[in-house]
């Protein structure tokens, strides 16, 4: 019941924020200049002013705001790209739509070899502590951290995909997301986001188990009878991963913009770069819908981070007394 | 433990469920493939930076969407290559062919009196076209076609962004502009025959021209004073003031000032102010002659009436296949043997076209708070319709299109077309990092590619690469604005800094700088394949293109450079020809660079505007900071400095680079810094009209140089009457409209009023006195390189101006798709093009 009435809490408290920020968002895009007389050689001068009046983009802010809300209420309209080269005209719904499934798949696939793989060199070089393993996988993992994805992402498409011609060096083109080539046309993608994660994960998890392994309770684990491994897994790990389980899921969270440098080198039709680019032109209805999205994503996650220590640790409970 | 895993499978699986949620979302199709292997079938693999968004000849915004538009829609007439005797193409010239129509009629005085065409401006055609004309679908293309896109393209309720294409340039269609703009707000002459001062709060002054903004509101005419002054269009508000105040009201209380004063009052407004009241006074008095001509000064809210469609100049001829156009501009489409001009490939090669079905079940009305209808037509695979030799079949934003085949296209069964359109297939990819693309062209993955910088040293000498001019200057740009170069020297609170700026005002300083550019060897580094340039224009600009005449190739464009970089031509001695003395050229000369550096430090503390201790700072301002722009920097900045090197300027001479993004020129116009890499392309075969580009300061970059004030006293040869010489002193932009026939100025030597062969001394004339200002320093001719797979060849490696290399319909494949894949197999992936 504790539980239930801190989660409805939280989702009022989201939702007043959400209103908020999206607000400030719609004034504060429309509030930037416009310059309407920037037409080119023999071209009406009055076009772009005579468009933004038609649009009603002449009207008080707030009166916009209401048609705004209004539009997307009733009718479920998300309006137009209007500025963005690669997007005038284009509905902004389903544009969205159809660019986030690659940049959802690429971060779950890359999420999904990352985490185990980082998590197990973390908890392989905690229980080798200062031992050659450690520090072997201690430096691999400083190098890894300090390169730049892109850097990998080179590196891949080079070796990988030309020299070595083992993967298609762009995604392919088409909607057959869980189909064989397409998952082979993800992987060097897949592969430049991870080796970051790994290495992080990796870190992070040594860090944690190292400080937990040295704890009183695992010497009382271990006096109580358990060999080491039931104590390492039952007790040691599980506190470990308190702060490292929200850190996953914040991490999968914060790349849903998708990776601007990495969608670019294997032409991934993703959505990194798109919300850049619409604050860039002032795309006015690509930036609410991705404002809406990202600050919706950002805040559910938030919440979702924070019941999930209740879930990890058992000790850890939302909104008691 | 088993909780806890039971609690990780779950979680897992939630992942899996909200990833399939999310693809649900998307289109489910069969994988698509860009690369082609079948034997007997030609693919060309082309790439893209910026996938093209829409394709809609009325709404499209940029050239981005014309990839797709030029392989779905045809021409009436187009240009072709022009053979010998041998069969061989003849490098720079071409010839003009029907395509989609079969006839083109000047039918002006079978309409003249149906349109009460007066006067030698307006022109009727008659375009017949070909009778098998088809969409993709089959359905048959008449007419009526052509005349229901023009309605739909002047549609005041879509405001199509292409709607001025005919009422704005040179295909001018009778009263299109007011159906396009029936209904649209602005300002416009007072209904009011009679003059009361119950109108006074609805009378707004202003002495602008139509089409400018006041009050936020456009004028859709000008006030009856400019109609009857005959001020042309390309005086503003304040210049027309100053013409008032020069000729018949010096010494009055209407001055340039209160005349900006009073621009867009109210007429009581201005009755309420004691200042603009005298003005206004002074105003009345001189022009007043007879009642109520108050309001010859006044414009008042009005929109434009309505229009009738049958008043538009464009309908169905004499039989279901001949549409009539009537121009309100003449555009000489015919020769006065009936031939073809060029005109008619290029202002005239065709006129919109929808597929009528298609587009209104496209239509999308307007949403809340807007009254724009928009379409989806020629957005994606389902709303586009094909009139050309390839139709879409695969579109995907951001990622790829596909093009196959036109089956219906009539040109396929064209005698002319015969072992041309050899491309079946052309797949196009969406790659922004030139990198990758580099490797798949490496591949043999894609057919062309453009040469990078960073491989030109290694790819330039292949045998597959070839060097595309184009008509585009690479310029240095120098702060114009007095004003604003002394504000620039202080800091935000208004104090002086010991920063001096205002040397650069001083013409010595530009011309020092401009001298101390070694032009072939900033090409050579900082560009792919550029060279350097010197003037305005370059082999691009043709002045006579009927006859082949480039500017550039003339004695009087030749002369300009040699006397705006001090080569002297009448030395026979030196330079037997004037080729010579044009070939001497350098734009290079750091000894008068450093004279004239020092001459303008002299000068500069002689007049106080820069101390001893001052140091000369300029911002180089950009819209990005990457690597190219970055190289530039470093060049120019290092020669610079190398050339004040034993001048009083030695180390005071500074430099600083600044991202200004998206708003770079709209801040250097605004004086906000003082250099700027910035050219311009576009009207090549027009450097009369273009000349627009650097003297008109609402368009030019040195906008701080009053062009309407700059004097220029020149001999116009042979253009009197029995060809006698006109020698004037005009202002600049004066020249400028004589040379163009604006209306209002003292002389037309438009194309249509004067020969090309006497316009030129004029453009000549006035590209060298731009050029001797010095705000804009031409410094490189752009030229692209690129590299072509080896599976397929251009028709000719010659770039034609007017064909470019041939382009998809003369294209050649050297192997079918099946044998390049062989032959890239057989090269283990790896293609070798050094």
């Amino acid at each position: 019941m504790y539980m239930f009435k801190y989660i409805l809490k939280r989702i009022g408290l989201m939702l007043m924020t959400f209103s908020i920020i999206f607000v400030m968002c719609f004034v504060l895009i429309k509030l930037l200049p416009v310059n309407v007389d920037k037409v080119g050689f023999g071209e009406d001068p009055e076009k772009l002013k005579n468009l933004m009046e038609a649009r009603g983009y002449n009207k008080p802010i707030l009166e916009q705001l209401g048609l705004y809300i209004k539009r997307i209420v009733l009718d479920g309209d998300f309006g137009i790209g209007i500025n963005m080269p690669e997007f005038q005209g284009a509905d902004v719904w389903d544009t969205f739509t159809k660019m986030l499934p690659p940049t959802i798949l690429i971060n779950i696939y890359s999420s999904l070899f990352a985490v185990p793989i980082g998590i197990a060199l973390g908890i392989f070089a905690a229980l080798k502590k200062n031992k050659w393993q450690d520090h072997t996988i201690s430096t691999l993992v400083m190098v890894f951290i300090s390169v730049p994805s892109f850097v990998y992402a080179s590196l891949v498409l080079y070796i990988l995909c030309f020299e070595l011609n083992l993967f298609p060096k762009t995604m392919n083109p088409g909607y057959d997301y869980f189909s064989i080539d397409m998952f082979k046309s993800m992987i060097p993608a897949v592969l430049s986001m991870s080796f970051g994660s790994i290495a992080g994960y990796a870190r992070g998890t040594r860090a944690e188990l190292t400080e937990v392994l040295t704890s009183e309770f695992m010497l009382l684990a271990r006096t109580k009878g358990l060999t080491k491994s039931q104590a390492t897994t039952r007790h040691a790990l599980r506190n470990a991963m308190v702060p490292i389980f929200p850190s996953i899921i914040g991490e999968f969270i914060s790349v849903l913009s998708g990776s601007l440098v990495i969608e670019k080198i294997f032409a991934i039709p993703g959505v990194g770069g798109l919300y850049l680019a619409a604050i860039n032109s002032k795309d006015y209805d690509f930036f609410m819908m991705l404002s809406a999205f990202y600050l919706l994503v950002g805040l559910a996650a938030t919440l979702v981070i924070d019941l999930s220590y209740g879930i990890i640790d058992p000790r850890i409970r939302m909104g008691a007394k | 433990m088993k909780t806890m895993a039971k609690r990780i499978v779950a979680g897992l699986l939630l992942v899996v469920m909200i990833c399939a949620a999310f693809t649900s979302c998307a289109e489910k199709k069969d994988g698509i493939q860009l690369i082609f292997t079948k034997a007997g079938e030609y693919t060309y693999n082309t790439y893209t930076a910026l996938s093209p968004s829409n394709w809609n000849e009325l709404t499209y915004q940029d050239n981005n969407d014309t990839q797709i538009m030029s392989y779905i829609g045809s021409s009436f007439f187009g240009f072709d290559f022009k053979y010998d005797a041998e069969g061989k193409i003849v490098p720079g010239e071409f010839e003009i062919i029907y395509e989609a129509a079969t006839k083109l009629e000047d039918v002006t005085a079978k309409y003249k009196e149906a349109w009460n065409i007066q006067g030698d401006k307006y022109m009727a055609y008659a375009i017949t076209l070909r009778n098998d004309l088809k969409w993709d679908d089959g359905t048959a293309i008449k007419a009526e076609d052509f005349v229901y896109t023009m309605k739909e393209q002047l549609n005041p309720d879509f405001q199509n962004y292409r709607a001025d294409s005919f009422y704005v340039g040179a295909t001018i269609i009778a009263n299109a502009k007011g159906y396009a703009k029936q209904g649209q707000a602005g300002l416009g002459a007072p209904t009011a025959e009679t003059y009361s001062e119950d109108l006074d709060a609805s009378l707004i002054f202003t002495l602008a021209a139509p089409g400018a903004i006041v009050n936020d509101k456009t004028l859709l005419e000008q006030c009856y004073l400019r109609t009857s002054m005959g001020f042309p269009a390309s005086y503003d508000a304040a210049k027309c003031a100053a013409y008032l105040i020069a000729n018949y009201l010096a010494d009055s209380a209407f001055t340039a000032e209160v005349a900006a004063k009073m621009e867009g009052k109210t007429f009581a407004e201005i009755k309420a102010d004691a200042e603009m009241k005298a003005a206004w006074d002074a105003l009345i008095k001189w022009w007043q002659t007879e009642p109520n001509e108050e309001l010859h000064f006044f414009l008042t809210d009005s929109e434009y009436p309505k229009v009738d469609w049958e008043k538009v100049g464009i309908f169905v001829g004499e039989n279901e296949y001949e549409i009539v156009v009537v121009l309100e501009k003449a555009l000489d489409l015919l020769d006065e043997e009936g031939n073809l001009t060029y005109k008619a490939a290029y202002n005239f090669a065709s006129l919109p076209l929808v597929h009528k079905a298609k587009y209104e079940a496209n239509k999308v009305e307007p949403v809340a708070g807007s009254t724009l209808w928009t379409s989806k037509y020629n957005s994606s695979v389902k709303t586009t319709a094909s009139w050309g030799p390839y139709k879409l079949t695969f579109f995907q934003s951001g990622k790829a299109y596909i093009l196959e085949k036109n089956e219906n296209w009539y040109g396929y069964g064209v005698k002319e077309n015969e072992g041309l359109y050899q491309t079946d297939r052309i797949v196009c990819e969406t790659i922004k990092e030139w990198n990758t693309a580099w490797l798949k062209f490496q591949a043999g993955e894609i057919d062309g590619i453009g040469i990078d910088v960073s491989i030109a040293q290694d790819y330039k000498n292949s045998e597959r690469a070839y060097f595309t001019p184009d008509d585009y200057v690479g310029s240095l740009q120098l702060q114009s604005m007095g004003e604003a170069l002394s504000a620039n020297e202080k800091d935000d609170n208004g104090n002086a800094q010991g920063i001096d700026k205002e040397i650069l005002g001083y013409a010595d300083f530009r011309k020092a700088l401009s001298l101390s550019i070694n032009r072939a060897d900033y090409t050579a580094k900082c560009t792919t394949a550029s060279k350097q340039g010197f003037g305005l224009f370059n082999s691009m600009h043709y002045y006579d293109v009927a006859n082949g005449g480039v500017f550039r190739d003339t004695d009087e464009a030749k002369k300009v450079l040699c006397e705006v970089y001090n080569v002297d031509y009448t030395d026979t001695t030196k330079y037997p020809t004037l080729d010579d003395a044009v070939n001497a050229i350098t734009g290079y000369d750091l000894d008068a660079a450093k004279a004239l550096f020092t001459k303008a430090y002299n000068d500069a503390i002689a007049a106080g505007t820069m101390t001893a201790d001052d140091k000369v700072e300029l911002v180089f301002g950009t819209g990005a900071i990457n690597e190219s722009v970055q190289r530039h920097y470093d060049y120019l900045t290092t020669a610079w400095k190398e050339a004040v090197k034993g001048t009083p300027l030695e180390g005071k001479l500074t430099f600083k680079i600044q991202d200004f993004s998206d708003a770079w020129a709209d801040d250097f116009m605004a004086g906000k810094y003082e250099i700027c890499m910035g050219g311009w392309s576009g009207a090549a075969w027009d450097p009369g009209y273009f000349l627009l580009a650097y003297l008109d300061p609402g368009t030019a970059f040195s906008a701080g140089w009053d062009t309407t004030k700059q004097m220029m006293t020149f001999t116009m040869k042979g253009v009197g009457e029995n060809g006698a010489d006109i020698t004037e002193t005009m202002s600049l932009m004066e020249w400028y409209d004589c040379l163009n026939g604006a209306t209002g100025a003292k002389y037309n030597w438009s194309s249509a009023a004067l020969a090309e062969s006497q316009r030129l001394q004029l453009i000549a004339a006035l590209e060298k006195e731009v050029l001797l200002k010095g705000y804009s320093v031409p410094t490189y001719n752009t030229f692209s390189a690129s590299l072509l797979s080896y599976k397929l060849d251009y028709v000719t490696y010659e770039y034609n101006t007017f064909m470019g290399y041939g382009g998809i319909k003369y294209m050649k494949f050297n192997m079918d798709d099946a044998g390049w894949r062989a032959n890239v197999k057989a090269e283990d992936g790896k293609l070798n093009y050094k």
